[in-house]
């Protein structure tokens, strides 16, 4: 289950990348890769069968390059346009993600998007995480199930 | 531009309307993300927002009119993203007015506004098109 919640956020990520950026080079490279230490981080909590919370970690110039090809306009630091925006990004392909999956009889809501601080939290007995390279910066994803 | 032509579905019906409501879109964000300071945007932000939820509720409206006039299945469900946009345009601008024209409102309202925007014509309207291109209708 876990590999296929896994592939299915990886492919929910490319496929936004690809319809709402235009952006269809992307690949995905161990956690270990991500190399970041200024992001905007967002977390979704996961209800229902499954239990936890994913978090997107898309670091400045990501988002920056992200707004600017959505918006046509220049941005020039993250702030609160750039943060919200980030979050309805991470909201659209949690949802794609639990739509796909409940035709597959997995019952699951998310919980509205929040800006949060990267941290160890203990109680969660699977985490996976990699980081997702595109044309205009890294992203970095992480599932945390209890 | 935040239009792209990428965006078109192939129904001109709709996309025309797209094109207008995108254009009334950027003319607030352009409003929104300008250099001058918060109080000198304030009335032009203030005016904009009230013409621009007018028209994202009406345009919602002439959508869905299509939509069941072609006799769309998917009509509930879209019905449902639209009305769930709608609640929230009116929430963000009770508590806009409640919080005195607060800045850091509505630079959140625009960065959400401007993705689920993009998200739902590239995404969710292009269902309705791929049902119009099924029936050989436009």
């Amino acid at each position: 289950m876990e590999e296929k919640l896994y592939s299915s956020f990886v492919d929910a990520t490319r496929n936004v990348f690809n319809s709402m950026l235009n952006i269809s080079e992307i690949s995905v490279r161990a956690a270990e890769h991500f190399n970041c230490d200024d992001e905007v981080d967002i977390a979704i909590g996961i209800a229902g069968d499954l239990q936890g919370e994913v978090i997107y970690r898309f670091p400045a110039p990501t988002s920056l390059n992200m707004v600017q090809i959505m918006s046509g306009m220049q941005f020039e630091r993250i702030d609160a346009f750039v943060t919200s925006a980030m979050a309805e990004l991470a909201n659209i392909i949690s949802g794609n993600v639990f739509t796909s999956l409940s035709n597959n009889d997995m019952k699951c809501n998310i919980l509205p998007p929040v800006e949060c601080n990267l941290d160890e939290k203990n109680g969660y007995k699977v985490k996976t995480s990699c980081c997702i390279c595109t044309t205009i910066g890294q992203i970095g994803l992480e599932i945390r199930l209890k | 531009m935040l239009w792209k032509d990428n965006y078109q579905l192939g129904v001109s019906l709709i996309d025309e309307q797209h094109k207008e409501l995108f254009r009334r879109v950027e003319s607030f964000l352009r409003v929104l993300r300008s250099n001058n300071c918060w109080d000198e945007k304030i009335p032009q932000i203030n005016e904009t927002l009230e013409f621009m939820k007018r028209y994202v509720v009406e345009h919602f409206h002439d959508e869905e009119e299509y939509q069941l006039r072609i006799g769309y299945p998917g009509y509930e469900a879209h019905k449902k993203r639209h009305d769930g946009m709608v609640n929230y345009v009116q929430e963000v601008s009770r508590q806009y007015q409640q919080l005195g024209n607060n800045e850091q409102l509505m630079q959140q309202f625009g960065g959400r506004l401007m993705a689920w925007l993009i998200n739902h014509v590239v995404i969710e309207d292009q269902r309705i098109a791929d049902y119009v291109g099924k029936k050989g209708m436009d």
